[in-house]
């Protein structure tokens, strides 16, 4: 993430180390300009950025009150997403880290009701844990995990990650570097949080829920519960921070290892010999289209989204970067021609020529909505149409934290529209004069056009998505 | 000359590339030579299947001259007979290209980038798994020069060819009016020759090898395959004893006749027709750019019918821009987009006018690639489809899908100079290579393109039209009225019979 190369222009990378020396509150001023400039753009950079700015705001926070810290982290992700309402991942990671708050929160008075068994509480923000598997919660009694992941394997997966934790900071050292220097006023009680997890001293209840020193803060502060365990309370503060820090760490993992896990899937969708069409430069395509190709033997279609993406897309078919400059390994990977695989590019015209000789389409996205709907980049529309009309399945990739939970209401809102010169040309003045060229980034595909979705924890209908979207954001939180 | 004297000319059919790029350059220079000087004189007799023969030679010939042409050391018989041939080329322009106002398109891709390379990549391209859906449409390199043209081609076709494969005229209809009006010319300097009659040596022997070279610049569209229909039809109906001069007038007035009745009259009734339909307040959308649509829009305007117009458009040849400019400069409110953002231009449009390449017999489009798109999202917003185009386009073919016919248009003509340019920093720096070479840009986008077919497992895919199903047409209007898709075949058989 903190890599040596030399950035001029204002982007992710810049914005990412500038973060380690910055005050807080800069430094979302600086996100805010950023993301109004569209200098940060598009579903993941703006998810690492929140989640970055965050930890940060997170890590700086003073004081043992869950509800202020809601509160803080509430208004910051209001002043993001005005910034840039259409780039809804950063509302989407605002909500999760929220969620993660009032869980740890409640995890806390759940775990103090069992240990204590009083059945008094009453908690406000209890809403569906009734519902909730159960298996869950009782695998990861830590419950940031509960968010990071709602299947039981994955949260075992995450569960013996941490587990190893050391052996993790060698595996990805980026993420936990850049992590301690955003919080550096945590450091002590993270680390604590982090290490010695299973081995708190001073737990009461540590048998099943090692966390279960902690209050919870603002919302029962004068309950019999808090004044039985007053003298733990200066641990808990440290716990509630130092577990919404875990939390956020596991949802960086999470973005980080997206890709990876939806690639997982490949070999389950994609057989020998087949046809497959997509569209634009996507990360999560190409490594899910890699992933099938270490097995079999197929041929990719690729359409180039003219006129917004075609030159990242060109790139990625021939070199698997989309931009030059950027030395991220993150960015870079085997394009799929040179893992044998036989790449024909065609203009965004043909889709419907070629839509019958297809077996498959798989879409990149921008965001995924709560009703199975999908903004991608313009030309899904077109694509998702005529595999309808060819009967041809359409498969969304994407990873969980582009799945939002808004609802569309205006579908209209959702779409920007970009720079007009890339139609055509400022050169071209009379022609800009007389006529008035649009140039719409996106594309809205109803749930009807969609067949499967492919996400980080497997693949779901478009109708079952609200059911995840359950799983992952708090009804509380849907309007920041 | 019944039989070609030299072997070498004379292939079997199979394998032509190979034996040709076997020849060394001069060798098939003197083949092409050979080929051309037995053209002159012009035996009388000629079977049909000699002729296929004769052309064929003539095809292996041509590219073998031209692959002489950028080897290093030319032969140096080619430069006088080659210079010869462009100055007559540049000499005598179409004389009555002028006469029928042209839509004149500019051809998006760089032409710094000489028609000689693309010889030269071929075959390695070939080699390499060409077409995937059209590997069967690959079959002969687009002529972008008039280098090994036979000489009994007319300066007149020599100079559409070029026309047609640059596409500077470009259309179903202007095609076909061009190649006619071209036609004209031939048949004005045509002199049968002794022992022959004008209406059997006029149209195998003469008219056939100008419409293999404008085969060979692209492929025929399907009006213009039945316009020559037509006129071979007219020319074998010559009774030979008509004076040539008199036979030679008539077919000239036939001719005329014909555009004037099946093109301009055509295009009168249908615009017509076409405007009925516009009603005030409407938001036309139209894709490409077709003469039909553009006249009737234009009518439509003059007759005060307050409407707005959308475009869109799609790469590379941009046809619509030139439309788009057209109608806003007449001062109709003109909205454009390009086809990835068709699904929001359609939402906003409550017609949908298209221009045919041809309407087939099962009632299916075929049209500039892109057109199915529109007409199927028009359709998913219950919008009405008119597809303009005059009986002449219709044919008896019929097809199913777009893969089985189609015309493939060279791959290189995708990337724009703009976008090859901004592809440059991605190319990985061959080691040895410093930093710091800036060449010029022909140089630069020379290199990119290279480096695009050298690519590996990468193909650059692009054909010209695409086939839109009957059910997503709502109605065609022609000169015989508006009719829906299915009654193409009836009215193909109408104006055929006449």
């Amino acid at each position: 993430m903190v890599t040596g190369a030399v950035v001029t222009a204002p982007g992710l990378s810049s914005y990412l180390k500038s973060l380690k020396s910055t005050p807080v509150e800069p430094s979302v001023e600086h996100l805010i300009s950023l993301l109004k400039r569209r200098q940060i753009r598009n579903s993941r950079p703006c998810a690492v950025a929140t989640l970055a700015l965050l930890s940060r705001v997170v890590g700086e926070f003073k004081g043992r009150d869950a509800a202020k810290l809601v509160e803080r982290i509430r208004q910051i992700g209001r002043r993001l997403t005005s910034a840039q309402p259409r780039e809804v991942v950063v509302g989407n990671i605002i909500r999760r880290v929220l969620g993660l708050v009032r869980e740890v929160v409640e995890d806390n008075v759940e775990a103090v009701t069992e240990a204590t068994s009083d059945a008094g509480q009453s908690h406000p923000a209890h809403h569906d844990s009734l519902h909730r598997p159960q298996l869950i919660s009782s695998i990861s009694t830590f419950s940031p995990l509960k968010h990071a992941s709602a299947e039981p394997m994955d949260s075992s997966s995450h569960y013996s990650e941490n587990m190893s934790d050391s052996g993790e900071m060698s595996k990805r050292p980026p993420l936990l570097t850049s992590h301690t220097s955003y919080a550096p006023t945590s450091t002590a009680p993270l680390v604590n949080s982090l290490f010695g997890l299973f081995s708190h001293p001073d737990t009461p209840s540590a048998s099943n829920t090692p966390t279960g020193v902690q209050p919870p803060d603002g919302k029962g502060t004068l309950t019999s519960l808090n004044l039985e365990r007053l003298a733990d309370s200066s641990h808990s503060r440290f716990d509630l921070k130092g577990e919404v820090m875990n939390g956020i760490q596991e949802i960086q993992d999470e973005l980080e290892q997206t890709d990876d896990s939806i690639a997982d899937n490949a070999l389950h969708h994609i057989h020998s010999n087949e046809i497959i069409l997509t569209h634009t430069a996507s990360s999560t395509v190409q490594k899910f289209l890699l992933a099938a190709a270490r097995k079999r033997k197929f041929t990719v279609v690729h359409v180039e989204t003219h006129p917004h993406d075609h030159t990242a897309t060109h790139s990625i078919l021939l070199t698997g970067k989309k931009r030059d400059a950027e030395d991220d390994e993150e960015d870079s990977w085997k394009p799929l021609r040179s893992a044998g695989i036989q790449v024909v590019m065609i203009p965004d015209s043909h889709v419907y020529a070629i839509m019958s000789q297809v077996n498959k389409v798989i879409l990149a996205t921008h965001t995924v909505l709560a009703n199975g709907a999908l903004v991608a980049a313009s030309g899904a529309r077109m694509i998702a149409s005529a595999a309808k009309a060819h009967q041809t399945p359409v498969v969304v990739v994407s990873g969980l934290y582009k799945l939002s939970p808004v609802y569309p209401f205006d579908i209209d809102e959702l779409i920007e529209y970009g720079d007009a010169g890339s139609v055509v040309p400022y050169e071209d003045g009379d022609f800009v004069d007389l006529v008035d060229v649009e140039n719409p980034l996106y594309d809205y595909v109803p749930a009807d056009l969609v067949d499967l979705y492919i996400t980080n924890l497997g693949g779901h209908a478009p109708s079952y998505l609200y059911r995840i979207v359950a799983d992952h954001y708090r009804t509380e939180d849907i309007n920041l | 000359m019944s039989d070609a004297p030299n072997g070498g000319a004379v292939q079997p059919p199979a394998s032509p590339l190979p034996e040709a790029s076997s020849k060394t350059p001069s060798q098939a220079e003197g083949d092409a030579k050979n080929a051309n000087a037995e053209g002159a004189e012009g035996a009388p007799k000629l079977s049909g299947a000699e002729l296929k023969k004769r052309a064929k030679a003539d095809k292996a010939a041509k590219r073998a001259a031209a692959k002489a042409t950028e080897a290093p050391l030319e032969p140096k018989g080619l430069a006088p007979k080659e210079a010869q041939q462009q100055q007559k080329g540049s000499k005598q322009p179409p004389k009555d290209d002028k006469s029928r106002p042209l839509p004149l398109r500019r051809r998006p891709s760089n032409p710094t980038v000489p028609p000689a390379k693309e010889h030269k990549v071929q075959p390695k391209k070939e080699k390499k798994q060409t077409g995937l859906f059209f590997g069967h449409l690959y079959s002969q390199p687009r002529q972008h020069s008039i280098v090994g043209a036979t000489k009994d081609v007319h300066p007149a076709v020599l100079a559409l060819g070029l026309q047609y494969s640059s596409y500077v005229i470009c259309g179903s209809t202007a095609r076909m009016v061009a190649m006619l009006l071209a036609f004209k010319a031939v048949i004005e300097s045509y002199q049968t020759p002794v022992g022959t009659s004008l209406a059997r040596h006029l149209t195998s022997h003469h008219l056939s090898p100008q419409i293999d070279y404008l085969r060979s610049c692209r492929s025929l569209s399907i009006s213009m395959g039945n316009a020559i229909r037509w006129l071979k039809d007219l020319i074998i109906k010559i009774d030979p004893s008509t004076p040539e001069a008199e036979a030679k007038r008539d077919l000239i007035m036939e001719i005329d006749n014909f555009i004037r009745e099946r093109v301009t009259v055509a295009d009168q009734l249908i615009s017509e027709a076409a405007i009925k339909k516009i009603e005030s307040g409407d938001v036309i959308l139209t894709y490409g750019s077709s003469s039909i649509v553009e006249q009737s829009l234009l009518k439509a305007h003059s007759n005060d019918i307050p409407f707005s117009v959308i475009v869109v458009d799609s790469k590379p040849l941009y046809e619509g821009k030139r439309l788009a400019r057209n109608l806003a400069k007449h001062g109709i409110k003109v909205r454009y987009f390009l086809i990835s953002g068709a699904a929001h231009a359609v939402k906003d449009a409550s017609k949908v006018l298209l221009g045919a390449h041809a309407m087939m017999s099962n009632g299916r489009l075929y049209s500039r690639v892109g057109t199915a798109l529109v007409s199927m999202l028009a359709k998913s917003q219950s919008l009405p489809v008119l597809v303009l185009c005059e009986s002449v386009k219709f044919t008896e073919r019929v097809a199913l899908d777009s893969i089985v016919g189609n015309e493939i248009a060279p791959a290189e003509e995708l990337l724009s100079e703009t976008e090859r340019q901004a592809l440059l920093p991605f190319k990985p720096k061959p080691d040895g290579k410093a930093e710091g070479e800036t060449e010029g840009s022909a140089d630069t986008s020379k290199e990119v393109l290279q480096w695009i077919e050298g690519a590996q497992n990468l193909q650059i895919l692009q054909v010209l039209y695409d086939v839109t199903p009957a059910e997503y047409i709502t109605m065609v209007i022609t000169e015989y009225g508006s009719l829906p898709p299915s009654s193409v075949p009836v009215v193909h058989r109408l104006s055929t019979n006449i």
